[in-house]
């Protein structure tokens, strides 16, 4: 009758829509939060961001498994299946609008903005993929891979303040992804039959109108912070934060090759393909 | 009743109604003046367009064809779509109607079932899922069998609004997760292949608020349980529960006030663990 395929996907749909469900918490939602938390610290200040990012960077080369196991893969098969989810419903929002409806459609919406938002902002901080050549001649020429984990706050500075449309572009898309992922706490809740009453419910709502809020103040605040940073000044800070990291032997040379955008080209022999993700911080005889 | 001073001055009032003369037909709206009376509902309106024969434009017409039956919203047979929204046309008056909306009364079929004729709609696939979930207590003797076990106060209280269901489909045509199914026949297919075809379509479908609810009303019967697993496991299959997007438009149309997202919660708990279960304890 059908195809192999689709019958494979058929008769694993609880389980594929419960893991798709189960993604956008864990661990998509989750990095979400300790991502937003942490550009949030730009709010402190220049040398906070920086040894956050630095912090980051010490899981070494663990840090592409990571990103893969943890962030990508999920993401893209979250996102992936979403899209397939959206194009199965029939939003009805006008002639029956009732505020959890606007709410299903909404997710739906913010769900492809979303969607369209981190496919562009990865090309734009990181531009997709790490390979010298690559970030070379197509991502940093569109304008992208303008985030340089060691000159982390100057390079995302300038990353924001490059056009006035960028911080108008995060603001919209950081916003559809914590509604979200507020919204998707509740409807997630219901879906796997952790609050069933209506006043249970009601409660949860709090809840996730309580996550939202936070998250937006924390994710606005934090774009406001970047559009505000003076960029010169955080890099100057940022070499001496390196200064040190170089002498306590924390970080090494090969690592800060990617120094910031405008003089990448200076230190280009020490490129891999892997770029910018593989620091080897645990001694200083990386090379 | 109230009411009687601000419309007994109408003296007709405008009917709008989505027409089809087959399933293989193109719908076409056609408009009626309707003389006014006071307390009138939609059926008896489509009475008096029957016996009137014409439209608007004076055009000679078959009268409209619409399904009731018991005409005190229990049955659910006159399930329509009555100014955008999904109802009954036994219990939709027409005085509170043209409080809405004084210009004209709008009538269409429900979106999400296959039109047989006019306002009439082919809801076979409501019962080919309460079939799937076994949505009774199954009784495989006619000896007597005593009493069944006792239920608690509490039971009784939650199972009897989940029992006031009339499978009318309102849920089902204003859930953005429902979408409509219809099977033509080919040329020369025999009933049997024709209804098997049907049903494998069906089965595809996302199986609804309403049965979910009636998987729930069984489940917690203390007779229906045995059968408990059986029923979840139906629910998720292919277009089972996962189905649900959570936009609880069933809950706010349901003209039973069934708690159906309470249901859909409870029946989603149930599949949590029957999941866990099917992984786990092989
Ligand atoms: S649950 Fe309510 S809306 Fe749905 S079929 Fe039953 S009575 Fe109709
Ligand atoms: S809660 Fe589920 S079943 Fe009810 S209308 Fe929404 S998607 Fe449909
Ligand atoms: S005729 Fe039975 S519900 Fe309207």
């Amino acid at each position: 009758m059908s195809s192999a395929q689709s019958s494979f996907l058929a008769r694993h749909e609880f389980l594929i829509r419960r893991l798709h469900s189960l993604t956008g918490l864990l661990p998509v939602g989750a990095y979400m939060c300790v991502h937003l938390f942490t550009n949030a610290t730009i709010l402190d200040s220049v040398q906070l961001f920086q040894n956050a990012i630095y912090g980051i960077h010490t899981l070494g080369d663990a840090l592409i498994l990571v990103e893969w196991g943890f962030i990508f893969l999920p993401l893209i098969f979250h996102a992936v299946l979403g899209m397939a989810y959206v194009s199965g419903g029939l939003p009805n929002p006008t002639a029956y609008s009732y505020g959890s409806n606007w709410r299903y459609t909404l997710q739906r919406a913010t769900g492809i903005i979303a969607f369209l938002f981190i496919f562009w902002h990865v090309f734009h901080m990181h531009g997709w993929f790490h390979a010298e050549w690559w970030l070379e001649n197509v991502a940093r020429p569109l304008g992208g891979a303008m985030f340089s984990p060691y000159n982390a706050a100057s390079t995302a500075g300038k990353a924001m303040q490059s056009t006035p449309i960028v911080p108008i572009l995060y603001t919209i898309g950081v916003l559809a992804c914590v509604f979200h992922f507020a919204n998707g706490l509740w409807t997630m809740g219901i879906t796997w039959g952790l609050w069933t009453t209506p006043q249970a419910q009601k409660r949860a709502n709090f809840l996730s109108i309580g996550v939202g809020t936070l998250l937006g103040i924390v994710s606005l605040s934090a774009i406001a912070a970047f559009t505000q940073v003076d960029t010169k000044k955080a890099g100057e800070i940022e070499e001496h934060l390196q200064e040190k990291r170089l002498e306590s032997g924390f970080i090494n040379e090969k690592q800060l090759h990617h120094k910031s955008v405008d003089d990448h080209s200076t230190d280009q022999e020490n490129s891999t393909s892997k770029g910018d993700e593989t620091p080897k911080p645990q001694n200083g005889s990386g090379t | 009743m109230s009411n009687h001073s601000s419309t007994t001055k109408r003296k007709t009032f405008a009917v709008r109604v989505l027409r089809k003369d087959s399933p293989e037909s193109e719908s076409y709206w056609e408009r009626h003046d309707v003389e006014y009376e006071p307390d009138m509902n939609i059926i008896s309106v489509l009475q008096k367009i029957a016996s009137k024969g014409e439209s608007s434009s004076g055009k000679k017409i078959a009268p409209v064809a619409w399904d009731c039956n018991c005409l005190e919203e229990v049955c659910g047979a006159c399930t329509m779509v009555v100014n955008g929204k999904t109802r009954q046309a036994c219990s939709s008056l027409i005085d509170r109607l043209l409080e809405e909306s004084p210009s004209e009364i709008v009538l269409s079929p429900m979106s999400k079932f296959p039109v047989v004729r006019d306002l009439v709609v082919d809801r076979k696939r409501i019962f080919h899922n309460l079939k799937k979930v076994k949505a009774w207590v199954p009784v495989d003797t006619y000896s007597d069998m005593g009493p069944g076990p006792k239920q608690s106060r509490q039971q009784q209280e939650e199972a009897y609004p989940l029992s006031e269901c009339m499978s009318c489909g309102c849920c089902l045509e204003a859930c953005p997760q429902y979408l409509k199914i219809e099977v033509t026949r080919k040329n020369g297919e025999t009933d049997e292949a024709f209804e098997q075809r049907q049903k494998e379509a069906y089965d595809k479908g996302f199986i609804g608020a309403n049965t979910i609810s009636q998987v729930v009303l069984f489940n917690n019967n203390p007779t229906g349980q045995m059968n408990a697993k059986e029923r979840t496991d139906a629910i998720m299959q292919e277009g089972g529960i996962q189905i649900c997007g959570n936009a609880q438009n069933c809950v706010a149309v349901c003209p039973k006030e069934i708690p159906l997202t309470t249901s859909i919660a409870k029946a989603g708990r149930a599949a949590t663990i029957r999941g866990l279960q099917r992984i786990f304890d092989k």
